[in-house]
């Protein structure tokens, strides 16, 4: 339960509307047991007299009570919902907070898109925390205790009875169950991640599997996998309805033992027979609703996991340093730097030294998986070495606070983000109070002075190519403009006469600031000041295209390979 | 929903038993309510004794049993249709994956059939499990109710008659006018989760350009703003229940007001009927009431199942093959007029070619051009529209697939690893026993040893789901040792364009030579040495075979060509 805790603070923040949702209900559940109360108690009366004011009296309290109940049923469904909603949107909000010192850090160890939309999903879940578990028995318990007290006037042992139907009902029974559900349940999911799991391997590797002929097994793999899961979901489902019949099975016997007391009673004269039926019906309208509390443990383990899970993607703790980054006047040095993934068992970084100087341009070149844009992430503060120091001038990268860096730096990733809107508000993102010019400038420097700025783009750039991607992100980095360019495979997509033309602007508007650029690319190298040529994530060589082509090592071997290679 | 049902009604048994589970549950109800009201009256009216009514307290426990146990049965059978269903569907979705050719040149679509498997299929779930069993109740329970009461008083059921088709008429009419507002939240409700996905997403970029606080803002007046109209419709939602609610009551109010009448003044109603009468009618509207909700919950696996259908309904044209073993060896393979098109256009049109046994093929072309297409065909991965692919002489359609594959290597540019251990993954697919030495042998061949030697668990290191912690070139390597394992007679390579580390573009160039030495190569070519060396290369432009031959003859003849290498000379001047 110490999962839920944030979320019980947030239901509790919608104070006003969670009580009005209370009282409606409490309100709703007692005129309904209250109409079939006096719906029963009339009708005997009515069997004894011919007293017409009985028949006005009848039809008010029916009139009454149903009005009641049904407008109460309305308000209480208005006040809780909008308290959840309410909720959801505090979550969210506190989601997104604790989210935001993590990135970009976070998304580096979950790749996947698909994780995110898993957090959304589950935050939407906590819906059910508060319409299905936290205020219902709240609401059910402060029925029957009302009604019994009701009852106590007219008799005690009935009264009892029907304490020992709540205990039994909204307490023993649900209790009882969610401990048999809760294995039931883990069960159900293990299957669905295996069957997940498999699925995946099964349509991401389909070509591999034909041609290895492991076609045949691995789908009777997957075939065995997905009844395996329809045959858990089954269980958890009678398990589910067994529950529920029980819960109700209970609730009927309680009014039936209600009943025969009461008709024992009543024979021993101890109660008046007028109030027989009355005590019936109030015993069959209060437990009407207790099966739905048989569904409440499963909404709380779903809660539950939900918070559980929420809390493992956000409770990474910070990791920015105090100290404000100085503009960066001398270099930028790496000192014997490592760097592994979690969970990985090699170094994607082994003690690699370099120095980048400010006003200098720095290429770093080498085979994919050689470690080029670990050191991107690095440099960026996006990951911090397992070992060794990055300094800014001189001051340690992990001392340094991360706003403040970045503040100096413009980015051009290798995924680069693009919202649902406009070109404008996308470009906006760089400096929010850049000018028309502005922005039609940095348009014409990654020539897409074509787009107009009211271009509309769809959900993470889906109607932009991979290469106007580039060129708009670049376009970002010139907006921001703040003297040291981190480019990391920046024109990867872009043909490369287009590519050489917006180096050369780049060059030409930005010469005296600092350039790192990452790229797998060989070609027009000569202007940099300096090369650093990766592989296996250890630095094997560093120097101008003229030294390194001198030497004829690694660098000159790519090259030579590079020439042979068509990029038609 | 037509289509659901049908699945539904399929389930003949099943929908038997549903039909008999309801029938009793219904009888169930009405002894119920009639021991009840005969245990009252007997008390009240008739000043029995506590022994007198013993009987029918029996009878009421035996009518509470029966109807638990016949609610238990129509919640079970709801819960094994669903599953079933869902199963069958699930089945039907991997039959039809497995069996979709395109499969093997739609990678990016992977990840949405994923969804649909899992996602989807659960969602359906709701019309199974609750829908149908209440529909079925609400189809049997009122009529018998209503014949029951008919034999009371029919008076009552005229008044049920004349007020309970309003419910329905208002509900229609409350539901017209806020389908259009609630499709439209829908498609608010899918923006909105789009966008706080969005926003999401795009953290990384937002921090490193400061803006996350103002998204912040954002994400609270646009949540805020959702749950304002989500509320909105909700109300109208909650107002028809209201409605619903306040229409049955009223009707109840009717039915009570003139058994009262009866009961008071007329004394033509006895209390046994009165009450009767009265503990009945609820159970008439609550099944009403029961109905309107299990089909809020249909709605919500509507969508689901169109796109479930929409998948199903495909059919896709498998690889025709036949029965004949293919005998082992190099074979002279001839391409005649193969044509094959993604929807509208040609991505290879009337293709022909004679590749010789053991010669070395280089396929070139700009990207878009159809070489992978042209590969897939080959690989017998896609199907051929029209045209056909002689094996030494033979039509292939006469092979079995077994046969054809057990001799065919396909080195893609990003092989994709298997959770499991290097070792599994070499092993894919292998149906004999390999000893340890041959399997070292391979590693060594493919440049794998060194690597497995790097790692603590040598060979039996587990790579990921995705072959997570080998870079590009280590996967490459896997898939050479994979092809020397398996010692082919056809081998497809897709040459990699970028971004190989200088060892494994050795390896790559010694290991396909070793492997060639018996073999058939083709190789969608990027690199000049490879195609160069080449027997028969094959000019791509447009899905059509530009022109052919070998290097020199292409160059002497095919102007093209010959700018392409002039091109990629001037590469290496400059």
């Amino acid at each position: 339960m110490r999962e839920l805790r944030e979320v019980l603070f947030f239901v509790l923040k919608e104070k006003r509307d969670v009580l009005l949702s209370i009282f409606f209900g409490f309100l709703a559940g007692l005129a309904s047991v209250a109409l079939l109360a006096s719906s029963g108690y009339l009708i005997s009366r009515a069997a004894l007299t011919s007293n017409l004011t009985i028949l006005i009296i009848l039809g008010a309290c029916l009139k009454l009570f149903s009005l009641t109940s049904a407008l109460s049923r309305y308000g209480e469904r208005l006040f809780s919902h909008r308290a959840t909603f309410s909720m959801l949107s505090s979550l969210r909000l506190s989601f997104f907070d604790k989210i935001v010192p993590q990135a970009p850090g976070i998304y580096r160890k979950y790749r996947s898109g698909d994780l995110l939309a898993r957090i959304i999903g589950d935050v939407e879940s906590l819906q059910n925390f508060l319409l299905r578990v936290f205020y219902p028995p709240v609401v059910l318990a402060a029925v029957f205790l009302a009604t019994i007290f009701f009852t106590s006037f007219y008799s005690a042992q009935l009264a009892w009875i029907l304490v020992a139907g709540m205990v039994l009902v909204i307490f023993l029974i649900p209790v009882l169950f969610a401990w048999r559900m809760h294995r039931i349940d883990i069960d159900v999911r293990i299957a669905r991640s295996s069957l997940s799991t498999d699925a995946t391997e099964f349509l991401y590797g389909f070509r591999e599997l034909k041609i290895h002929r492991e076609m045949d097994r691995r789908q009777e793999q997957l075939r065995t996998l997905a009844l395996d899961y329809g045959e858990r979901q089954r269980k958890a489902g009678l398990e589910r309805n067994f529950n529920q019949s029980i819960s109700g099975l209970a609730g009927l016997l309680v009014c039936l033992a209600v009943l025969a007391v009461g008709a024992a009673l009543a024979d021993a004269g101890e109660l008046d027979a007028i109030f027989l039926a009355m005590l019936a019906m109030i015993a069959i309208g209060l437990f009407e609703n207790a099966p739905q509390l048989a569904a409440l443990p499963s909404f709380l383990e779903e809660s539950r996991q939900a918070a559980v899970r929420l809390d493992s993607v956000t409770g990474g703790g910070e990791r920015t340093g105090h100290l404000e980054a100085a503009p960066l006047a001398k270099e930028v040095v790496f000192e014997d730097v490592s760097f592994r993934y979690p969970q990985e068992a090699r170094d994607a970084l082994k003690n690699i030294s370099l120095t980048i100087p400010a006003g200098g341009k720095t290429a770093i070149v080498g085979p994919s998986g050689s470690g080029k844009s670990t050191v991107m992430a690095l440099l960026l503060k996006v990951l911090e070495p397992s070992s060794g120091k990055i300094l800014l001038d001189g001051q340690a990268l992990a001392d340094t606070e991360e706003e403040s860096w970045w503040n100096q730096v413009a980015p051009v990733l290798q995924e680069n983000h693009f919202f649902y809107g406009t070109l404008r508000s996308n470009l906006l993102i760089a400096r929010e109070d850049s000018t028309e010019e502005e922005l039609h400038f940095a348009l014409a420097q990654v020539e897409l002075s074509h787009f107009p700025l009211s271009k509309n783009i769809t959900e993470k750039g889906g109607n932009l190519s991979g290469g106007e991607k580039q060129r708009l992100a670049i376009a970002r980095a010139i907006l921001k403009n703040r003297g040291i360019w981190l480019l990391d495979e920046p024109v990867s997509s872009v043909d490369s006469v287009t590519a050489h033309q917006i180096y050369r602007s780049l060059f030409t508007a930005n010469h005296d600031d600092t350039f790192v650029i990452i790229s797998h690319d060989l070609s027009k190298l000569e202007e940099m000041d300096q090369i650093i040529v990766m592989d296996g994530g250890t630095v094997v060589e560093a120097g101008t295209f003229a030294a390194l082509m001198a030497e004829q090592g690694y660098f000159y071997k790519l090259k030579q390979i590079e020439k042979t290679v068509f990029t038609v | 929903m037509k289509e659901l049902r049908a699945l539904a009604m399929e389930q003949r048994n099943m929908m038997a038993l549903l039909t008999g589970a309801v029938l009793i549950k219904g009888l169930a109800m009405v002894l119920q309510a009639l021991f009840l009201v005969l245990v009252v009256d007997g008390i009240f009216m008739k000043g029995d004794s506590f022994s007198g009514i013993v009987l029918y307290l029996w009878g009421l426990a035996g009518a509470v049993l029966l109807r638990s146990v016949s609610g238990y049965v129509i919640g079970r059978i709801g819960v094994s249709l669903s599953t079933r269903i869902q199963t069958n569907m699930r089945e039907r979705l991997i039959r039809s994956f497995a069996n979709d050719p395109l499969q093997a040149s739609m990678e990016e679509q992977s990840g949405r059939k994923v969804g649909l498997l899992l996602d989807s299929v659960d969602e359906v779930d709701g019309f199974f499990r609750q829908f149908i069993p209440q529909m079925v109740q609400t189809a049997v329970i009122p009529s018998i109710l209503l014949i029951v009461i008919l034999t009371q008083h029919w008076a009552t059921v005229l008044i049920i008659l004349i007020t309970a088709p309003f419910i329905p008429v208002f509900m229609a009419l409350v539901g017209m006018r806020t389908k259009e507002k609630a499709d439209a939240q829908m498609e608010q409700l899918s923006r909105f989760s789009g966008t706080f996905l969005d926003v999401l997403q795009g953290l990384p970029t937002l921090r490193l350009f400061g803006q996350s606080a103002k998204q912040k803002e954002q994400i609270r007046s646009s949540s805020l703003g959702f749950r304002d109209s989500t509320m909105d419709v909700l109300k109208s939602a909650f107002f028809s229940s209201l409605a619903l609610e306040y229409i049955s009551m009223l009707a109840m109010g009717i039915i009570a007001l003139e058994i009262g009448i009866g009961l008071v003044v007329f004394d033509n109603v006895t209390f046994f009927t009165a009450f009767f009468v009265m503990v009945l009618v609820p159970d008439f509207f609550n099944s009403l009431k029961d109905y309107g909700s299990a089909f809020h919950t249909a709605r919500g696996s509507l969508s689901a199942a169109e796109r479930l259908t929409a998948t199903l309904e495909r059919d896709p044209t498998p690889v025709a093959w036949g029965e004949r073993e293919m005998t082992a060896g190099p074979k002279t393979m001839t391409l005649e007029q193969l044509s094959f098109s993604y929807g509208t256009d040609f991505a290879v049109k009337d293709f022909t070619a004679t590749i010789e046994p053991g010669s070395q093929v280089a396929i070139v072309g700009k990207s878009g051009s159809g070489k992978t297409t042209l590969m897939h065909l080959i690989a017998g991965l896609l199907p051929t529209e029209s045209g056909r692919i002689g094996i030494g002489g033979e039509d292939r359609r006469t092979l079995s697939e077994a046969s054809w594959f057990r001799e065919l290597a396909y080195i893609s540019q990003n092989p994709y690893l298997f959770a499991g251990s290097i070792r599994d993954n070499m092993l894919l697919g292998m149906d004999r026993r390999v000893e340890e030495s041959e399997l070292l042998a391979a590693a060594q061949q493919a440049g794998l040893l060194e690597l497995a030697d790097s790692l603590d668990e040598g060979f039996d290191t587990p790579v990921g789901e995705a072959g997570r912690g080998l870079s590009g070139g280590e996967k490459q390597r896997v898939a050479l040792a994979r092809a020397f394992l398996k010692k082919p007679t056809l081998i497809l390579f897709d040459e990699p364009t970028t971004g190989l580390d200088l060892r494994t573009e050795k390896l790559l160039q010694e290991a396909m030579q070793k492997l060639g030495g018996q073999a058939t190569v083709i190789t969608v070519a990027h690199r000049l040495h490879t195609i160069r060396a080449a027997d028969l290369i094959l000019f791509l432009d447009d899905g059509k075979l530009a022109a052919s031959g070998t290097h020199e003859h292409l160059m002497e003849t095919f102007e093209p060509y010959r700018d392409m290498v002039r091109l990629q000379q001037g590469g290496i001047a400059g």
